[in-house]
């Protein structure tokens, strides 16, 4: 057959019919742009708050402004590029991964031999990141084809240790102990040397890599990708080789995280083979887990949530013990463990009451508040 | 006899062993194209496990099937499926994660060649085959009669429907050959009305062929073409209804007697 006609005259099933509720898609157009320009307007404005430490003229205190500083920002847009390929490899494609980091010194390896030894521009050396981080995830891939479960997590973690000693032995033959030096970055004859800078280099960077994460999901490839997680056999019966597209998955998933390790390496100046920790690696598994498995903006949320908060806590228990009190003492005294309770308990309550992240929390939010409504 | 005159599917000498279990012995039968052909036997006869050979899930310890003209035996199921083959599957198979009309997409997966790389920035090949397949999909939502039910998450729809929705699947998938598993089993009897109805109809406005395995007897007598009967992973007959119907042998191996198997069978003449 080649189409099925659109005859109006379908098969008389009325009589299951239930009333769908009409969607008012066209009337939610103009909203969701003007959300878009707030988004935008408020992400160009707030290097500017947290660089002058003011908003429009008016001074604020470390604790209004949550003792978040710029750096911390450029950061934890770095992690969000992290959490979001991962969340596209473990939430949407089903791999769960430890070996995350890996990718992170792959990208920064692949940085410090274009960019540190080579004397190559830094454009050129974020896309041999993005080459090598793709090539990386194709061969980190390559266990899926035949072992599967927590077998293939352990393959990962494999992954991990052996890239971390490729990293230290780099490191020692090519470079120092005390890590790899990555030279000033520059686009042509714009250097990138204030966090104000960086921030709008990663920002478009960031946005871009969500995009591109979030269209591919909606078009034929990316859903495969969904409908291989949902039902492996349902999918191959479709017409999905599942295991070629596990690798373009990985390889798509892995090139992000590698440029998001290069990007690091060269914001931190400096990076030494103990940064690419297993908690490192394990901390991503966390963010997306918060922020919510399977969309991208559970890896965003995550990111913030797991960059932020603790320093965010930790302006609040300095300020709780600058007030004085009972509590003030063990705040002030033992401020890193306060935290550290604080961000922990709230990380169970939330897998306990919330299991599909936050994200997954508030789509549930919107649809008790909005029955109908698109989450 | 059609089925020999034209066949768009011919299964020859397969057989499937696990361990000691012999789960196909032997089995040869043809299927004619355009024709609905159903294969029924007592449980664990070996019809799914027929099917799971067919279709490339299980490898056949021997024997060989041949589908329009190929020989697709030992065939991965992706590639089974681009040879044109689409099946649905006993327990029904969905994607929980996706909605209707994305479920329904993914059927569309073989007409399309774009890659992630191309989906992720909106390349115009996989835009084109993104708005084909909406296209198709909303066509044969409405061909179901369920385009309303396009944004529902399939946990959300009753049993009956959601075997319509992995119905809608397989017909994005344009297949030549259509197997279903058991498309009735834990259907109400008008949803099982409505499942004849739509097989019936789009056999016959788009001549693709059917093999189905069901319990349904007289469902089976009304659409089928041709039956074929196994019992113990054994074809004991293979004919048109009327035939099968009469054959001792079926009433027998079905019903364990004759007289019982022969009252089951009346419901359907």
């Amino acid at each position: 057959m080649t189409s099925v006609s659109t005859s109006r005259t379908a098969m008389p099933i009325d009589e299951f019919a239930p009333s769908a509720p009409a969607r008012q898609k066209a009337a939610a157009r103009p909203l969701r742009w003007l959300w878009l320009a707030v988004a935008a307007a408020v992400l160009v404005y707030l290097p500017f708050v947290l660089h002058d430490r003011a908003i429009l003229g008016y001074r604020l205190s470390n604790i209004q402004l949550l003792n978040v500083g710029l750096a911390q920002l450029n950061l934890t847009l770095i992690a969000v590029l992290g959490a979001v390929s991962l969340n596209y490899l473990t939430g949407c494609a089903g791999l769960v991964s430890i070996g995350h980091a890996a990718f992170f010194a792959v990208g920064a390896m692949a940085a410090a031999a274009t960019g540190a030894q080579l004397g190559l521009p830094f454009l050129v050396s974020l896309v041999a990141a993005l080459i090598a981080g793709a090539a990386a995830g194709v061969l980190a891939g390559l266990p899926s084809l035949r072992v599967r479960g927590l077998y293939f997590v352990l393959s990962t973690m494999a992954l991990h240790f052996i890239v971390v000693f490729a990293f230290s032995e780099y490191q020692y033959a090519a470079f120092d102990v005390f890590g790899i030096s990555y030279p000033q970055p520059a686009i042509g004859p714009f250097a990138l040397d204030s966090a104000l800078k960086w921030y709008f280099f990663l920002l478009p960077i960031v946005v871009l890599c969500c995009l591109a994460c979030n269209y591919s999901l909606k078009h034929r490839e990316g859903r495969a990708l969904l409908a291989v997680r949902d039902n492996e056999q349902a999918a191959s019966s479709s017409g999905i080789d599942v295991r070629v597209l596990r690798l373009k998955a990985f390889a798509f998933s892995s090139a992000i995280a590698s440029l998001a390790g290069a990007l690091q390496a060269y914001y931190l100046t400096t990076v030494s083979t103990e940064l690419y920790s297993l908690n490192l690696a394990i901390s991503f598994i966390a963010m997306i887990i918060i922020g919510g498995m399977g969309s991208i903006a559970g890896g965003v949320v995550g990111a913030l949530v797991w960059l932020l908060l603790p320093s965010v806590l930790t302006g609040f228990a300095g300020e709780l013990g600058a007030a004085g009190g009972g509590l003030a003492k063990i705040f002030v005294e033992h401020r890193p463990q306060v935290v550290n309770l604080i961000f922990g308990s709230l990380v169970a309550v939330l897998l306990i009451f919330a299991p599909g992240g936050i994200v997954g929390a508030a789509r549930k939010l919107t649809k008790l508040v909005r029955p109908g409504a698109e989450a | 006899m059609a089925a020999t005159d034209n066949p768009i599917l011919r299964v020859d000498g397969l057989q499937m062993r696990f361990g000691g279990l012999t789960a196909l012995d032997n089995v040869s039968f043809t299927a004619g194209e355009g024709e609905v052909t159903a294969v029924i036997g007592p449980n664990g006869a070996g019809k799914t496990t027929l099917f799971n050979c067919i279709t490339g899930m299980y490898r056949a310890s021997a024997g060989r099937v041949s589908f329009a003209g190929q020989d697709i035996s030992g065939f991965a199921p992706h590639r089974v499926a681009r040879a044109g083959m689409a099946r649905t599957f006993q327990n029904l198979a969905l994607f929980p994660g996706l909605n209707v009309r994305d479920n329904l997409l993914v059927g569309a997966y073989r007409h399309g060649a774009s890659g992630l790389i191309e989906g992720a920035v909106l390349g115009p090949r996989a835009r084109r085959e993104q708005a084909a397949a909406e296209d198709r999909a909303a066509e044969i939502l409405e061909f179901l009669g369920i385009p309303e039910l396009a944004e529902a998450m399939p946990g959300e729809l009753p049993y009956g429907r959601q075997k319509q929705v992995e119905f809608g699947r397989v017909l994005m998938q344009d297949a030549r050959m259509i197997l279903l598993d058991e498309p009735m089993a834990g259907m109400s009897r008008p949803e099982k009305t409505l499942m004849v109805a739509l097989i019936r109809n789009v056999r016959h406005r788009y001549g693709v062929s059917f093999l189905v395995v069901e319990h349904d007897m007289p469902v089976i007598m009304d659409i089928s073409d041709h039956i074929v009967v196994l019992d113990f992973g054994r074809k004991i007959a293979d004919g048109p209804p009327a035939k099968v119907q009469q054959d001792p042998a079926v009433i027998a191996a079905y019903l364990g007697s004759e007289e019982a198997g022969q009252a089951v069978f009346a419901g359907a003449a």
